[in-house]
């Protein structure tokens, strides 16, 4: 499963019950929409440090990082990346 | 006096002290007034021949300058969340009458002219600022503030808040909201230094503690998400210097208050109790002990010169009993822009003091046999989402709104973190549209908070009560039944 996938999939069993994670588009914006607010960015957020180790502490984030599956799928990977290399 | 001709003394008293701090900056109060000055020299070609201007208010030392620059010229000003869809952005701006719109962006400033609308409503004259309720559609309410009572509310937080030169408070809330009048507005008018919460990393506690570490306020003033995010972060830390803690907008639960005296060992702890067109009525201050121990906290003692009645089915509620709040305070609005129909939520009202406008909260409260008041919940409709009062009627009438839409109920549901989450159950036509696409209908015409945390499509009619109308209460009990 690609990451993309596992990200909607998330997201889809979290926040959006009745949803198939086929309808959710990587664009689809989570945050102007209410899929996720502060608190579930909070919940999102521990969700992705821990599923793909990312040193959250250590990163500046920002709520844009969260705006879609496209956006976290990004995210992800150039915080991957940076492991990498580090 | 008002308030920009205090800040401008402010200025000219302490220059160089810092009257904003934001990420990075410092902005004393010799920059504030310049930067206020640039703001008014965009004003002055306008002739808006008294109508409003609107500001997407941003959070940034340069918004709070266009403010100011509209304060000082007498300039009213509609503040309008940066959260609005641009559909109910442009139709509050036409209710309102605004002839602009300004922008801020960083440094930058833009006022873009806007035709008035032909039926514009007038302005009470002393109208300063403009703000919305919480409402959840399309169309809040528009709240003129009279200058006269802004200047006695600022006197007021002052005086009970010990705001002097150099004491630095906290301002979590957005730009728009009736907070930042104690947090910025008051504040600024007695010379202390405004620490502005930047609201792209508000809900990050790490930040939060940093911004704690740093800026040192000494008063903090913020709904309940605050201190829930503060005291579960916490690990221990510390807040020494805070001396007075003010809970605001929502039942805190017990157990982000039951944190708080250790988080803020130096500092009182208030509950206060307000809203957008009265601002606040009632403060209850407690100690640590009560903190820890109350289920739930008084609504207090009404501040000076606030009067308060409860009204059950037109009576008034004199002994121990439950009743709807009803307030005059000396800071509130006399009525909602435009709304001249009777029957509404301002009143005209004689008591022993005399006759003046009253203002029915909406919100059911107990009076005990020892008078101690509390508060029970909304009476109608309206519902708290996250301290944002949203009403499940409109949200229902937008979501009803669309073409695909049979019908539609929204409930409220607890919810362990967030307090309340609202559920829309909807019947849609055949092929009609998806939960995703109905959010983002909502989002385009409803106030973030109030767009549902789920819908549910169904095809058969929902439930209906002896009067045909939807039954609310089926309905909930059935979701409950099943999540739980």
């Amino acid at each position: 499963m690609s990451l993309a996938d596992e990200i909607t999939r998330y997201v889809v069993s979290e926040y959006l019950p009745g949803t198939s994670p086929e309808e959710l588009d990587p664009s689809y914006d989570l945050i102007d929409t209410g899929v996720v607010d502060s608190l579930r960015l909070l919940q999102l957020i521990a969700w992705l440090g821990e599923r793909y180790r990312i040193p959250i502490d250590d990163m500046d984030i920002s709520p844009e990082n969260f705006q879609s599956v496209a956006a976290m799928t990004a995210f992800v990977t150039t915080a991957q990346d940076h492991a990498a290399l580090s | 006096m008002l308030v920009a001709s205090r800040i401008h003394e402010q200025a000219s008293r302490t220059p160089s002290a810092p009257a904003i701090r934001w990420q990075d900056r410092s902005v004393t109060y010799a920059e504030l007034r310049e930067l206020a000055a640039k703001a008014a020299a965009h004003l002055t070609g306008l002739q808006t021949g008294g109508a409003p201007v609107a500001l997407r208010a941003s959070k940034s030392p340069e918004s709070a300058a266009a403010v100011l620059a509209c304060l000082s010229v007498e300039q009213p000003v509609l503040l309008l969340s940066t959260d609005l869809g641009p559909q109910v952005f442009d139709a509050l701006v036409s209710q309102a009458g605004c002839a602009a719109v300004i922008s801020v962006d960083g440094a930058d400033l833009r006022v873009q002219p806007v035709p008035v609308p032909p039926q514009a409503p007038v302005l009470p004259p002393d109208t300063c600022l403009l703000l919305t309720t919480s409402g959840s559609t399309g169309l809040p309410k528009i709240v003129p503030l009279p200058a006269a009572g802004v200047g006695r509310f600022v006197d007021w937080a002052a005086a009970q808040f010990g705001l002097t030169e150099g004491t630095r408070v906290l301002n979590y809330a957005p730009l728009n909201f009736d907070l930042c009048l104690l947090d910025i507005w008051a504040t600024l008018c007695h010379g202390g230094e405004v620490v502005l919460v930047d609201p792209a990393r508000a809900v990050q506690p790490r930040y939060l503690l940093r911004l704690f570490a740093e800026a040192r306020p000494e008063v903090v003033q913020a709904v309940p998400m605050l201190f829930r995010l503060l005291t579960e972060a916490g690990d221990g830390h510390k807040f020494p210097e805070v001396r007075h803690v003010l809970l605001t907008g929502d039942h805190t639960p017990h157990r982000v208050r039951a944190g708080l005296p250790s988080l803020f060992p130096g500092a009182s702890l208030h509950n206060v109790y307000g809203c957008t067109e009265t601002n606040d009525s009632f403060l209850h201050t407690f100690g640590p002990q009560q903190a820890v121990e109350d289920d739930v906290l008084p609504l207090g003692r009404p501040l000076p010169a606030v009067e308060a009645a409860l009204f059950h089915q037109g009576e008034v509620v004199t002994g121990p009993g439950t009743g709807e709040l009803v307030v005059a305070t000396p800071f509130q609005a006399d009525g909602y822009l435009g709304d001249v129909a009777p029957g509404g939520r301002f009143f005209r009202r004689i008591t022993d003091s005399g006759e003046r406008t009253w203002y029915r909260t909406g919100d059911l409260v107990r009076r005990a046999p020892d008078g101690r008041l509390t508060l029970i919940g909304r009476n109608d409709l309206q519902v708290k989402v996250r301290g944002v009062r949203v009403n499940v009627e409109e949200i229902e009438r937008v979501i009803q709104a669309h073409e695909g839409v049979v019908e539609a109920v929204v409930v409220p549901l607890p919810d362990p973190g967030a307090g309340t989450r609202l559920h829309a159950v909807v019947r849609t036509v055949d092929s009609g549209p998806s939960s995703l696409a109905l959010r983002t209908h909502c989002a385009a015409r409803l106030t973030r908070v109030a767009i549902p945390d789920a819908f549910r499509l169904v095809n058969e009619p929902l439930p209906v009560g002896p009067t045909d109308k939807v039954d609310r209460h089926r309905v909930r009990d059935h979701l409950m039944r099943e999540l739980l």
